[in-house]
């Protein structure tokens, strides 16, 4: 059982997350964008945040990203980030953001989520830790 | 459209005769080049005619010099020309098309002036010089130029009448030449004029006209533009929030489905499984028209060196598995030096998964697709070809058209966007190359991306 939190601006996602999640036993905590998920985070640690990028613009994803780790209580805490570009655009974060200091994050979804993938990718990210 | 085009202020304002800006000076120039060829050659073979066929007496050499004359100063425009409108802007092109004419102008006054004077028939080739010149000038210069043919027209007639230049006569005898003869010298310099600045005003009236049209044309090929990007991002903001419900949609029915909420009673798992697989569809359809949608508004592609083999290899991956389930047997080649190319690698490489994809759907098990990418001079060339159901001879014009599915792919699977090859075109003119396909129904299909070579290579 782990604590994580999922912060997107899509009610429905998240509560789609948040049900597949939780059937894992896992402990969930939403918020409906980026501040409200800092405020979250500030407030208690965290074993893993679900993260969606796309929230009102991109860099606001990112900049989440970034606040969240200079947070004492979850600055080890790994992020999963969730985009819906990577096909379309042909941005390639993995290899074009590797560079942890720009984007502090430690591994990507991309959306539509299919439930399998999202657990594999929790459960990897959760042992790691 | 119409209404609109009139009351376009910058349209008003526009001065379509102004061939300083005029596109295509330069080629006119060449193709004046080209006639004066001709003409070289028209002036040596009448002077045979004429001597050998008429026996006329007339100073062949001097004609045949003034022919001369004409080829060289045309080979040297031609060089000039050559260097000229690489380089230089309309201004040396203007002046270029000005100073051309009256050079003709000379020449053909010497030559009429040699071959009959004023009663050379010929005299009337002035005519041509006047209608050139209303093409590729503006109006106010077309009038100098005819003003300048009638007064060499005179001088040499006064001259000749005068007996200060000599009067050679064309006809057949001497007595029936025309020179001697004042009224009949002033009926020809005056239909002369009238003919050369009647011929001026009529051409540069049309000529006028269809600048003005051109002009006209050229805006509204502009406005229309203007408004598939007006409508292209329309349909971009729209489809965005299709596509964000419709993601919303498959990750709430996706945990049902998957049993995550608890085991689904038959009945009601078939038609999630329903939902579901209509959501999906329509997403794929969303992607596309968001994809399509995007290339033609970005302004810019990202491009960069890539290699073609490693693409190719990409492309055949995608497809690899269903073509084994349908027992199609896939096969690929990249030719010798071909590999380095420069351009968006991953919508190359789309491209290139989209038509394996097509072949693969569209042929039937134990058929063959083979991908070819070999060298076509400055092109490289990629090649599929399948055995499958073929394209309709009638429909294949229009299968890279949006939304355009032919009947019988239609009929054999009814999903598929319509919009798979007409991103491969946008993808193909984004890289300043070509898409085409050749089919014979029932036979099979080859769809062709042709991409220019780098440059630098």
């Amino acid at each position: 059982m782990a604590k994580i939190l999922i912060i997107d601006d899509d009610p429905d996602i998240t509560e789609s997350m948040r049900i597949i999640l939780e059937s894992c036993r896992h402990l969930v905590k939403t918020a409906k964008n980026g501040e409200e998920g800092l405020k979250e985070a500030a407030a208690a640690g965290y074993d893993l945040v679900v993260l969606d990028v796309m929230m009102e613009t991109m860099s606001k994803g990112f900049e989440v990203a970034r606040a969240l780790k200079s947070l004492p209580a979850n600055s080890k805490t790994p992020i999963l980030l969730l985009t819906a570009i990577k096909g379309s655009t042909g941005l390639d974060f993995e290899t074009e953001a590797g560079d942890k200091d720009w984007l502090p994050v430690d591994a990507y979804l991309e959306k539509p989520l299919k439930p399998n993938e999202l657990l594999v990718k929790v459960e990897s990210l959760l042992k790691k830790k | 459209m119409n209404s609109s085009l009139k009351s376009s202020p910058s349209l008003r304002k526009s001065e379509p005769a102004a061939p300083a800006a005029a596109p295509g000076l330069a080629e006119s120039l060449f193709w004046l080049i080209r006639l004066r060829w001709f003409a070289v050659a028209g002036i040596f073979g009448a002077a045979l005619v004429a001597d050998r066929a008429l026996g006329l007496d007339l100073p062949y050499a001097r004609v045949r010099a003034i022919a001369g004359a004409l080829g060289v100063y045309n080979l040297a425009l031609r060089l000039y020309l050559g260097r000229a409108a690489a380089a230089a802007g309309p201004g040396l092109l203007n002046r270029l098309a000005n100073a051309q004419i009256p050079l003709d102008l000379l020449a053909l006054t010497a030559l009429v002036h040699f071959t009959g004077g004023v009663e050379n028939p010929f005299s009337y080739y002035f005519v041509f010089h006047m209608i050139i010149a209303s093409v590729l000038l503006s109006r106010r210069a077309s009038y100098l130029q005819a003003g300048a043919a009638l007064l060499l027209f005179l001088l040499m007639a006064g001259m000749e009448y005068s007996g200060r230049w000599a009067h050679y006569c064309a006809a057949s005898a001497p007595q029936l030449c025309a020179r001697a003869d004042a009224l009949r010298l002033l009926g020809a310099c005056a239909a002369f004029a009238s003919t050369l600045f009647i011929a001026v005003y009529m051409a540069t009236s049309i000529a006028q006209r269809l600048r003005l049209k051109e002009a006209h044309l050229r805006a509204a090929n502009e406005q229309l533009r203007e408004k598939d990007r007006i409508k292209s991002n329309y349909v971009l903001r729209v489809t965005h929030d299709i596509k964000e419900h419709l993601a919303a949609i498959q990750a709430c029915l996706d945990p049902v489905l998957h049993g995550v909420t608890g085991e689904v009673p038959p009945a009601q798992r078939g038609l999630i499984q329903r939902s579901y697989d209509r959501t999906g569809k329509l997403m794929t359809f969303v992607k596309a028209l968001l994809e399509i949608t995007r290339i033609k508004l970005s302004r810019k592609m990202e491009t960069g060196d890539f290699s073609l083999r490693k693409t190719a290899e990409n492309a055949v991956s995608h497809v690899a598995e269903r073509a084994a389930a349908r027992k199609i047997r896939l096969t690929w080649s990249v030719g010798h030096g071909v590999d380095r190319l420069h351009g968006s690698q991953i919508y190359i490489e789309e491209t290139i998964a989209g038509f394996l994809a097509n072949a693969v759907k569209y042929t039937p098990e134990g058929g063959r697709v083979d991908l070819t990418i070999g060298d076509a001079g400055a092109s490289v060339l990629v090649r599929v070809t399948d055995t499958g159901m073929g394209i309709p001879a009638d429909e294949l014009p229009h299968i890279f058209e949006e939304f355009y599915r032919a009947r019988n792919a239609r009929a054999a699977e009814r999903t598929g966007t319509g919009l798979g090859l007409s991103i491969a075109r946008e993808v193909a003119q984004r890289h300043k190359g070509r898409v085409w396909a050749e089919s014979r129904e029932g036979e099979g299909s080859a769809f062709y991306l042709a991409l220019p070579k780098p440059a630098a290579a």
